[in-house]
């Protein structure tokens, strides 16, 4: 199979002329998706800051025979505790992780533990509150258990995929 | 950085043409229908997620069901369609698909599973 790859930059082309397009078509909402595009990435500058500080802490402590250690095919259960913790801790939106996680993976990070971090971000400490609020203390607790259980499922299934896609 | 700014500008436009008021009328039709359309809904729509609960409160004011609103919370704060291909570009089209599928589906079993424990707590 032909591997599909999304430059980065083709993209960015893709969105700069939608946003030209757009601003011919509905002026007023060009103006106002500038805006929030604005205040997004200032609010998401700190995380930025947060994640390259991160990157650079975990290439300067964490060798990468350390890595494969802590987060590669032998990690065991140690290697699961880690991705969850660091998904349910983890702030800021999904993708400004893509980086880090990424770095990782090229120094042995497995697959199944990037899918257990991505999906147990679905736990938001800070959002609590207000998830009692809404559903209730019982509901909020059952689903979060849930939320880690099957963060765990998907990342044991990812693995077991890919070890059989690479045997074919 | 030139996919993390695409996808911001994309979430930028997205945030503007999805509003909680479209969100809203799409919901309460059945039970299937709205885990389904919790699922996709939470899955396009984007933005913080203290958004998806206080648009959750709402619906739940207008009689919205439980297995909906779980659904679109979960989904909104587990999925992304709109960092679909910055996820491709990362980690390979193959891993993308595979992990989003299995998102969903975890999605709807969560919340099927939640609401099933919590009625038989009340047996």
């Amino acid at each position: 199979m032909k591997k599909f790859e999304l430059k980065g930059m083709k993209f960015l082309v893709l969105v700069i002329v939608s946003y030209i397009i757009l601003f011919f078509v509905d002026y007023n909402n060009a103006l106002v998706s500038i805006d929030k595009f604005i205040k997004i990435f200032i609010t998401l500058i700190p995380i930025f800051i947060f994640i390259i500080i991160l990157t650079a802490l975990i290439n300067y402590f964490l060798k990468p025979k350390q890595i494969l250690k802590h987060f590669g095919e032998d990690s065991g259960k140690m290697g699961i505790f880690y991705s969850l913790l660091g998904g349910i801790l983890s702030h800021g939106p999904m993708y400004a992780w893509y980086g880090m996680l990424k770095d990782m993976k090229s120094h042995g990070l497995k697959d199944g533990l990037i899918v257990t971090f991505l999906y147990s971000r679905a736990i938001k400490l800070p959002l609590l509150p207000l998830m009692i609020d809404i559903f209730g203390i019982t509901y909020t607790i059952v689903i979060n258990m849930y939320i880690i259980v099957f963060s765990i499922i998907q990342g044991k299934i990812m693995d077991q995929y890919m070890k059989n896609a690479s045997k074919d | 950085m030139p996919m993390m700014i695409s996808i911001i500008g994309l979430v930028g436009i997205f945030q503007v043409y999805i509003t909680p008021d479209m969100i809203s009328k799409l919901f309460g039709y059945s039970v299937l229908s709205d885990i389904l359309t919790g699922t996709f809904v939470g899955a396009i729509a984007n933005g913080h997620g203290s958004l998806s609960f206080i648009i959750a409160k709402g619906l739940k004011a207008q009689g919205v069901s439980i297995y909906a609103l779980s659904t679109f919370t979960l989904a909104w704060v587990s999925l992304g369609f709109v960092q679909l291909p910055a996820e491709a570009s990362m980690f390979g089209v193959r891993f993308t698909v595979i992990r989003n599928i299995l998102a969903i589906l975890s999605t709807i079993l969560i919340t099927y599973l939640t609401i099933i424990t919590i009625n038989m707590g009340h047996l």
